[in-house]
């Protein structure tokens, strides 16, 4: 794997005196001082978007029995959501997904003493997802809708008619998806007498906010580094226990261990 | 603990119907799409930095020897360096460092894929940083450059001499500092020559975008949440020091930690 990793070159680097960089890199960080702060003001924007009282209640499967919205937010009042693309029967890990989810653990932590619940939501049913999580030993909430409308409502799973309609919405947009299940991020609010209110969801490249370790590799001189087939982190993320053992990834991110015979590979 | 967080208030929420609230989401999408776009371009800028050789051989305590800068690469052409401040005698490490510490472990595995190594460098002595990666169950490869210059080179240790000045190099600007240590983040790459090259360094609030909470945090009704505190992180504990009573003092301010001789038990750290 490294070997062909290493024969991507970087781009031919000018090599200075460390004066000569020092006036590049200062007319950079005025650059990476004023991305900051359009960041900071594109963040008070989000968070001055109107709410949506969430007029449903939602029941999941949790691994140790039924889990309600609001139980979700374990007496917090901000929830965090992570739409995870697993489907009723679906074998093939999403490689996407699965790098999301390991940003995660480290942090909770942090997030939980801010007020802050997180919690992943599948539409499988919840002993395929106890199967995935005990393999990739991963320790946060995660539930199944698969006994109600969550990830429909939510656009992120699918009806086959409105695919074939194109009337189904992903990302804010109508259309055809091509899949049962995509993945996104939403958030909910609780206020203190009990109601909850749907605050913001982001969908695609919205969900690279939270993959931290784009950050990381975007300092680098190679880059992302995804230089196909599928031009995106398909081209080289594997579930975190798979590296170095072969298969291979779909464009939509589906896993294939070694050894797979479904239909993909006819 | 909940009932003091729950005293922050959000903004006054504004209740709308879904359509409603579609009109307006999309009209951020549109600005959140431009966004995704800007920061690939600053991306690609900083990959056009020029590079600088480096012309010292600098020797680092490991946990197993000595190891140099190249050793740090392994089989990667790719090094990042987090330069963790806990500086020689500190009972432990800085509280910030040690959020930005618990972002590491999860994606280390990914980013060795993607031929880059990786290594947090501090100036305390090697069994001093291996009592607190040890406390707060890390994984990452961390080294000492307790014998060399390399925290000073890079400009996230600062000399007796320039501390009694007030006035330190860091962050590409000459500025007073509360500590000897500061935070910061360089990265390296090693060709085929082996030959090793600097990159990019940043400071700061440049580390900013490698605090994954807060990407999750920004998205929140109540965001950081940190507007009422004198101190913007001072609401951060190491993740072993969150239980009984926390408590946020709104006051605080960075305090650099105490030297483990300065406390009458240091085995007993204070929270």
């Amino acid at each position: 794997m490294q070997a062909k990793l290493q024969k991507t070159q970087v781009k031919s680097p000018k090599v200075v005196s460390q004066a000569d960089w020092l006036v590049a890199r200062k007319q950079l960080l005025t650059k990476e001082k004023e991305f900051t702060r359009q960041r900071d003001a594109l963040n008070a924007e989000r968070r001055a978007l109107p709410w949506v009282k969430v007029e449903k209640q939602y029941v999941f499967d949790g691994s140790s029995g039924k889990l309600t919205l609001a139980q979700l937010f374990n007496g917090r009042s901000q929830l965090f959501i992570k739409h995870f693309m697993m489907g009723p029967g679906q074998k093939q890990q999403c490689v996407g997904c699965s790098l999301e989810v390991d940003h995660v653990e480290g942090i909770l932590d942090h997030l939980e003493n801010h007020d802050v619940s997180y919690a992943a939501v599948a539409r499988a049913p919840i002993d395929e997802i106890e199967a995935v999580r005990k393999r990739m030993d991963w320790h946060f909430p995660w539930v199944s809708s698969y006994n109600n409308d969550f990830n429909y409502d939510f656009n992120v799973s699918f009806k086959p008619e409105h695919m074939t309609a194109g009337t189904a919405v992903y990302n804010y947009q109508q259309g055809n998806p091509g899949m049962e299940d995509l993945s996104g991020d939403s958030i909910f609010y609780k206020d203190d007498s009990g109601q909850i209110f749907h605050t913001y969801s982001t969908f695609g490249r919205g969900g690279e906010e939270f993959l931290g370790i784009y950050r990381f590799l975007d300092l680098m001189p190679k880059g992302r580094d995804e230089n196909g087939p599928h031009h995106s982190l398909a081209d080289w993320a594997r579930p975190h226990n798979m590296y170095g053992k072969g298969g291979m990834v779909e464009a939509t991110g589906r896993y294939h261990a070694p050894g797979c015979a479904c239909a993909v590979h006819t | 603990m909940q009932p003091q967080l729950q005293k922050s208030k959000t903004d006054q929420p504004n209740v709308v119907s879904q359509s409603d609230w579609l009109a307006a989401r999309r009209e951020l999408l549109a600005e959140e799409k431009e966004f995704t776009r800007r920061r690939d371009a600053l991306s690609a800028r900083r990959r056009e930095l020029p590079w600088v050789k480096v012309e010292k051989n600098y020797v680092f305590d490991g946990p197993n020897g000595k190891e140099s800068l190249s050793d740090l690469f392994r089989d990667k052409s790719q090094l990042i360096v987090y330069h963790f401040m806990l500086g020689p005698g500190w009972e432990q490490g800085c509280p910030g460092c040690s959020f930005l510490g618990d972002h590491f472990d999860g994606t280390l595995v990914h980013l060795n894929a993607r031929d880059v190594a990786f290594s947090a460098v501090s100036r305390a002595p090697m069994p001093q940083i291996e009592a607190f990666k040890k406390r707060m169950g890390w994984q990452f490869k961390w080294v000492s450059s307790n014998s060399n210059d390399f925290n000073y080179d890079y400009h996230v240790s600062f000399t007796k001499d320039e501390m009694a000045k007030g006035k330190v190099n860091y962050n590409y600007g000459t500025r007073g500092f509360p500590s000897e240590e500061a935070p910061g983040l360089s990265v390296f790459y090693k060709d085929a020559a082996g030959q090793i090259f600097h990159t990019y360094s940043a400071y700061a609030r440049g580390l900013d975008i490698l605090l994954g909470a807060y990407n999750f945090l920004d998205l929140t009704p109540k965001g950081r949440d940190e507007v009422t505190l004198a101190q913007p992180m001072s609401w951060v504990r190491h993740h072993d020091r969150y239980e009984n009573g926390y408590t946020v003092d709104q006051a605080a301010t960075y305090q650099s930690p105490k030297l483990a001789s300065d406390s009458c038990c240091s085995h007993e750290l204070p929270t």
